[in-house]
């Protein structure tokens, strides 16, 4: 195992029933990267990221966060421990507003507790103060300060994602996962995205997964990338190496023959 | 940019103030029947009932029945508390804190459920509960089984319930605007999600059974020093629906919702006094009315506030329609 290492995989497993929807995958992921995973569809993408943020329990193998086992960890506490996720199909508080959405983001930072609410004492307030400022500076950061007092739901699809996105940092993770952030843009939009996704990267000093079908955003900013097919790990490499890796092409593209 | 609603200490402060000295008024100059009194006593009891309903079943929105056993509860621990330790009258705020606290602990094992099973399954769990609380006080000889507990202090007046009300409008507000309220409602709209941005749903969900249960039980404790007595009865399959008629007429999730809830159907329920048992029919028939019809209540997720914050924007804005009008127009 890679000490180095932010998130380690160590040959994760996980089945449903008979499905193996990962399939003793290991991989390091090192502080700072984007770090990108690829694969057909069905290839356990999604899932790598169900496992890494506690929904599912891996059948067998283990997950290292820092060094340290995370496993049987509950969601909530891993998330708000360091490693947060978005969604493939954006899932917003639709009827709350978007600065309430980063306000219930920040649930684990806020350190008050029930008396201080039943008595409004003044940590209650210092700490209501300090977490609208810190959503507003989010909001402000992703340019949606203009939505802040809007209902999440009723925005448009672009702006929607950004606040996921947004939402995702109210957490004050360490390690960002992305769910296919790119999925129904267009090219231009896609540069954006990219140049956003470095821009927070170090702005919050993050390291960012990013699960992604758009080679356009996986080729261009990340330093290294996993390709899974069937659940197993295919590949694992730079940009460059896995755009000629024979195994990586025959997957997308179908066999390829020796003599073209 | 953002404009800040701000909690204008005159906007809360006064209608207490105004509504305080009506009550005086209406009590101590006898401007109102004893009959009028009681309907006023009732419908600021369930309020409080309605608010602890409100909790679970609107912020918290799951669809939960266990309200007429936390009543339940909450009554019987009040009144044993008050017929065998707290005799006099200045203990009552002892009674009704001692109500709402073990019903409170009730809600504390009944939200244990909730963590697991989901929707339909949780609403059965919790019907099973009020039946089970309703046939367990019906069996115990110790609180006079099903003839219930006659003779209990009558120590509620107007002025103990209201206050109540305050109380208990008071902190569901606290707990709405705290970050536990922000997480009840994330819950309600997405459980995973909410999970998945550090959200602690064990704890909101805790919190919510236990606060909606000691403002019921609290309701209940009233109910009985009210009453004078109280019996298993009154604590079955009528006191559910009813909770429910109250809860989804005045509007999930806002607490001006179930005040109104609570006002109207008071009022209606007693005026109906006429029709006898069938009056319950009118229950039922209203809760599929408004099912259909008028599916978030009179105040679903609205508070009185925003229904003037709206009102004020209309009207600023005509104002401004015309300004602007009458500029063209020049």
């Amino acid at each position: 195992m890679n000490n180095e290492a932010i998130v380690s995989f160590k040959n994760v497993c996980m089945y449903f029933g008979g499905v193996k929807a990962i399939d003793d995958i290991s991989f390091d992921v090192d502080e700072g990267q984007v770090f990108g995973i690829i694969g057909p569809n069905g290839a356990g993408k999604t899932t790598i990221f169900n496992v890494l943020s506690g929904i599912y329990k891996p059948t067998s193998g283990d997950i290292y966060f820092h060094n340290r086992r995370i496993n049987n960890l509950p969601p909530n506490y891993i998330t708000g421990n360091g490693i947060t996720r978005t969604f493939q199909n954006i899932r917003l508080f639709e009827n709350q507003t978007v600065l309430d959405n980063l306000k219930i983001a920040h649930y684990s930072h806020i350190h008050y507790g029930i008396m201080d609410v039943i008595f409004t004492s003044n940590r209650f307030k210092k700490e209501e103060e300090r977490i609208e400022e810190e959503s507003l500076a989010i909001l402000d950061f992703m340019n949606l300060t203009a939505y802040a007092e809007q209902k999440a739901g009723a925005l448009p699809y672009g702006a929607q994602r950004r606040i996921e996105i947004a939402r995702a940092l109210s957490c004050k993770p360490e390690v960002l996962l992305l769910d296919e952030p790119a999925a129904g843009m267009n090219p231009v939009e896609i540069d954006e995205l990219n140049q956003l996704i470095l821009k927070i990267r170090n702005q919050f000093n993050l390291t960012v997964l990013v699960v992604e079908h758009q080679m356009r955003l996986v080729m261009e900013i990340c330093n290294e990338i996993l390709v899974t097919n069937f659940g197993r790990k295919l590949a694992i490499g730079k940009p460059n190496d896995i755009k000629n890796n024979p195994e990586v092409l025959e997957a997308y593209l179908g066999k390829v023959k020796s003599n073209e | 940019m953002i404009t800040k609603r701000k909690n204008h200490l005159l906007g809360d402060v006064i209608p207490v103030i105004i509504i305080a000295a009506i009550l005086i008024v209406l009590k101590e100059f006898k401007l109102i029947s004893t009959s009028r009194l009681l309907i006023l006593q009732y419908i600021g009891l369930y309020s409080i009932f309605v608010l602890g309903i409100n909790m679970v079943n609107g912020y918290l929105g799951i669809f939960s029945l266990a309200h007429a056993g936390f009543m339940a509860s909450g009554a019987y621990a009040a009144a044993i508390s008050s017929k065998y330790f707290f005799k006099e009258s200045w203990m009552f705020p002892l009674i009704l804190l001692f109500g709402g606290l073990i019903a409170m602990l009730i809600g504390l094992i009944m939200s244990i459920p909730s963590f697991k099973a989901k929707g339909d399954y949780l609403a059965i769990i919790t019907l099973g509960f009020s039946l089970i609380v309703q046939s367990f006080l019906q069996n115990w000889r110790f609180v006079g089984a099903s003839k219930g507990i006659n003779n209990v202090a009558k120590f509620t007046n107007i002025y103990w319930v209201y206050g109540c009300l305050l109380f208990a409008i008071i902190i569901v507000r606290k707990f709405i605007n705290s970050k536990y309220g922000r997480s009840l409602k994330a819950i309600r709209e997405d459980q995973v999600a909410s999970e998945l941005v550090s959200v602690d749903v064990k704890r909101a969900k805790t919190i919510a059974f236990a606060v909606s249960a000691f403002l019921i039980g609290i309701s209940g404790a009233l109910l009985v020093h009210l009453l004078g007595y109280t019996s298993p009865s009154a604590y079955g399959y009528t006191n559910i629906v009813d909770g429910l008629v109250m809860v989804y007429l005045g509007g999930m999730g806002s607490i001006t919702g179930s005040i109104v809830g609570a006002t109207l159907w008071q009022i209606l329920i007693q005026t109906l006094k006429n029709l006898g048992t069938w009056r319950w029919v009118v229950g039922g028939g209203l809760l599929c009315v408004i099912m259909i019809f008028l599916t978030n209540g009179i105040f679903g997720n609205k508070e009185l506030s925003d229904a003037i914050h709206a009102i004020r924007k209309y009207f600023s804005r005509s104002k401004t329609n015309k300004t602007i009008s009458e500029e063209t127009t020049k």
